[in-house]
């Protein structure tokens, strides 16, 4: 299996992976870019916005005061980051409001973290292995560690995507509404799961996977361990899905981040002088009406538009 | 006419070609707590006539929440509707067309897991017995797919099914009004995903491209606010005319001689009301000339074209009929030389002004503009004024109107106030920034035409008249003693008028509804008769 059609697969795969890494970053960037890039929108906070100090326990606002815009208004990072964190970490929201998905659904995103925590160890190990020394790696029991996360990582994941698979299809509401591309995002994850536990079968220490590591942190690609062709071809699968995912709704832990942050929290008052106010004058006199309704002004400026009435 | 509806509806089947997709019946929808929870309680739901088939979409749930003749009458027609409905979508997703909105567009409809948090969320949907039509995502997914479908590259080969036809046009339109834009699925969505948002941008693309919208938030709302001066039809003559009337009764009922200002120059604040409130209910605006004067506020009215009308229906359907109105708001201040805006209790001109139109305001049209609950609380804590709560010892509820509540955060001083002058208040469940919309929002408490009326009390209301019920459910069968619903909004009274005549609560239990001014000043102690009509 490591020659396909002449072409060394084993020789190709730290390029590869070297690749993906940087097409995944590039791919995260371009994500970020592309909502960060779109206009200044209206304000359309919804409450509790979590950053009002004293207020958040019970949805309150800076509006609740007379002569507010003439205090300084402050901001509460820590209620802020609190509340992200419950999100992040355990899924506040479909605990609260959909209990029997939760027990799915925290399965599969905390088996990701744990993966993740995983891929991060083994990071940390090799890294102090090539530049430190393997030593100090044992000492911190890392590779104990590793081999904690990576097993409840496969284990927790693997049963929850199965496990929101089968609540798709048998759920009349979510089936209805699922399209194509939300069974196969879930198939692939699935598929790229099922050959890491045969991965894991032939390396169940992760040794291998360390040595691969190694070779990877140290930039000496001649120096790839010998790799199973299953191995191989779940590498091959791993790095598809992380190239695939920027692209697809999976980037959805940085489309949380505008909803929340920039849109459902986004409280920030238009003070004059300051830079809303800048990119308002800016959008309102730039940008033309394409509309053709017969109460519009087609091909006139917003600001034409919303000051001159019949 | 015997109507086929589908009976499982789907997707897909927006587009399908049977005369009406659904088919309410009494019997599915959710049921009410007692004493609403025998036969015979309420109407039953009736069936569109036939005549308005021809002209209207019936072809959703028999319902017409678009009062203007729109279907159209042969295939060319449907074509030329089907494209500029594509033409508005192409619109709709383009940053000169929708900057407003495009950010959140775009996230809501790109990143749907489908995994229905948001439904149990939603009044109209349970209300309905769960009907599918209503589900929070079902218009959304239908936009997403036509977006998919029709409008990306790669559309044609992985987009799910939807056709594009003028049924599901038509139902799509009919769609965008039955929803509150209550905002109340959005908080639940684990993605912060916004399905009210999605429905105000449907309404946005029938408004801005084909000139579709519900007449009385066009035509006869916001376009009249333009012209006249009040989408009530009140020109600024009348207007005065009223205040005056509103002086004369001050003075005849409770002997106090009040000039309320009109026009005066460099007050501390222009306050502005609804304008339905003079019509409707001029006990309101009588209340805030009564507090005001008591607690030496420096303020004044203006009979400015618009000045005089707090609304703004253009937050609910079209951001340039929005921002044309706010900007006649400010310039009203600006005439009078005012430090700031206070608006009266109407939820949505509360959040149209302070916050929506926020971003489309600068320089000199940038003046502050508040709300008025903290500045009646400001009155009430610092005892401006002399009160004996004794005078409201009857069973009170807070109605928390969507837009100023969850929309805007401003929660604790409406508590406040009713907690000091009101010994029997009493909270509903859920309530604050989780309360239930009225089932008047984004604009039904207006739309009265045909059956209209008939859904909103039956469906968009339910839920808020099952919340009402349960706060009142020690003394709710007896009609000795009366109730009274606290809501700071016109939308939400003119909802509640509604809902409680369909109900026949008022004459069957005694329960009532008002604005929050109107309490505390019926708590006043040297008011000789009480303020509130229900108690003389
Ligand atoms: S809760 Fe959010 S992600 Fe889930 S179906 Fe509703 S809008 Fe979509
Ligand atoms: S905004 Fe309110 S009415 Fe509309 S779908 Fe969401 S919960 Fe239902």
């Amino acid at each position: 299996m490591d020659r396909w059609y002449g072409v060394g697969v084993v020789e190709v795969l730290p390029v590869s992976t070297y690749v993906t890494i940087v097409v995944f970053i590039v791919g995260l960037i371009y994500v970020w870019v592309k909502w960060s890039g779109k206009p200044l929108h209206l304000r359309w906070e919804l409450y509790p916005v979590p950053h009002e100090p004293g207020r958040t326990h019970y949805g309150g606002s800076y509006m609740e005061e007379v002569d507010w815009s003439k205090r300084k208004l402050s901001k509460s990072l820590t209620e802020e980051l609190k509340e992200m964190l419950k999100e992040m970490l355990f899924l506040k929201r479909v605990y609260t409001y959909n209990r029997p998905l939760w027990y799915i659904t925290f399965l599969f995103h905390g088996g990701i973290y744990m993966i993740l925590l995983w891929f991060a160890s083994l990071l940390v190990y090799s890294v102090l292995t090539v530049y430190v020394s393997e030593t100090v790696a044992s000492i911190i029991m890392l590779d104990r560690l590793n081999q904690f996360f990576g097993y409840v990582g496969i284990f927790a994941t693997t049963i929850g995507v199965i496990g929101l698979l089968i609540r798709r299809v048998a759920d009349n509401s979510m089936r209805e509404y699922s399209g194509k591309v939300d069974y196969f995002n879930l198939i692939f994850i699935l598929v790229v799961l099922l050959t890491g536990f045969i991965a894991l079968s032939v390396d169940p220490y992760f040794s291998l996977a360390r040595m691969y590591m190694v070779m990877i942190v140290s930039f000496q690609m001649t120096q790839l361990p010998e790799l199973h062709p299953l191995t191989i071809l779940h590498i091959i699968l791993l790095q598809l899905l992380w190239i695939y995912i920027p692209y697809s709704k999976m980037s959805h832990f940085l489309g949380k981040w505008f909803t929340y942050h920039k849109i459902l929290w986004d409280d920030e008052p238009n003070i004059r002088g300051s830079r809303i106010e800048y990119r308002v004058k800016e959008i309102i006199r730039g940008y033309k009406i394409p509309w053709s309704g017969p109460h519009m002004k087609k091909d006139k400026s917003w600001l034409e538009n919303a000051s001159e009435v019949e | 006419m015997e109507v086929k509806a589908v009976s499982r509806v789907k997707v897909s089947d927006i587009g399908k070609n049977v005369e009406q997709l659904v088919r309410l019946d009494l019997k599915d929808l959710m049921p009410l707590p007692p004493p609403y929870d025998k036969p015979g309680m309420e109407p039953e739901m009736t069936q569109p006539k036939d005549e308005w088939r021809l002209k209207y979409a019936t072809d959703l749930d028999g319902y017409i929440g678009i009062d203007i003749p729109w279907k159209p009458q042969n295939k060319e027609e449907e074509e030329l509707l089907t494209q500029r409905f594509l033409e508005g979508l192409k619109k709709l997703l383009s940053e000169e067309g929708n900057w407003t909105f495009l950010q959140p567009l775009l996230l809501s409809l790109e990143y749907c897991a489908k995994c229905q948090t948001c439904s149990e969320a939603c009044p109209i949907y349970v209300s309905s017995g769960r009907k599918e039509i209503y589900r929070p995502t079902y218009r959304s997914e239908i936009l997403r797919r036509i977006w998919k479908k029709y409008l990306t590259k790669t559309g044609k080969l992985f987009s799910d099914e939807v056709e594009l036809n003028a049924k599901t046009i038509l139902r799509l339109g009919e769609l965008a009004y039955r929803c509150t834009l209550c905002r109340r699925c959005t908080q639940t969505c684990p993605l912060g995903l916004d399905n009210g948002l999605i429905t105000h941008e449907i309404r946005k693309l029938f408004s801005s491209e084909l000139g579709i919208a519900p007449k009385p938030l066009h035509e006869l709302g916001a376009k009249q606010h333009l012209k006249i001066g009040s989408s009530t039809g009140m020109t600024p003559e009348g207007f005065k005319d009223i205040v005056k009337f509103i002086e004369e009764d001050i003075k005849e009922k409770y002997g106090k001689n009040i000039k309320i200002p009109i026009d005066e120059k460099s007050a501390d604040i222009l306050l502005i009301h609804n304008a339905g409130e003079y019509l409707s209910w001029p006990e309101n605006p009588a209340a805030f000339a009564i507090i005001f004067e008591e607690a030496g506020i420096s303020w004044t009215l203006s009979s400015e074209l618009v000045g005089y009308d707090a609304v703004n229906y253009g937050v609910w359907y079209d951001d340039v009929m929005l921002a044309r109105i706010a900007l006649k708001h400010i310039e009203a201040a600006r005439k009078l030389d005012v430090k700031k805006i206070v608006i009266g209790e109407c939820g949505h001109a509360h959040k149209a002004l302070t916050v929506v139109a926020d971003r489309v305001l600068f320089d000199e049209y940038n003046i502050p503009r508040e709300s008025c609950l903290p500045l009646l609380w400001d009155i009430v804590e610092k005892n401006k004024l002399n009160l004996d709560p004794s005078r409201n010892n009857f069973p009170v509820t807070l109605h928390d109107p969507c837009n100023i509540v969850r929309l805007m955060g401003i929660v604790k001083p409406q508590r406040n106030i009713l907690s000091k002058i009101c010994p029997q208040f009493r909270e509903m469940n859920p309530s604050g920034v989780y309360n239930y919309c009225c089932g008047g929002g984004s604009g039904f408490a207006i739309m009265q035409s045909m059956n209209f009326p008939e859904w909103r009390s039956k469906i968009a209301s339910r839920m808020k008249f099952k919340q009402i019920l349960e706060a009142f459910r020690d003394t709710v069968e007896n009609p000795e003693v009366p109730k009274y619903v606290c809501a700071p909004c016109s939308n939400c009274k003119g909802a509640l008028r509604d809902t409680f005549e369909h109900y026949q609560a008022t004459s069957r239990y005694n329960i009532q509804y008002g604005g929050l001014a109107d309490l505390i000043v019926n708590a006043m102690v040297d008011l000789k008769t009480p303020y509130l009509e229900f108690l003389k």
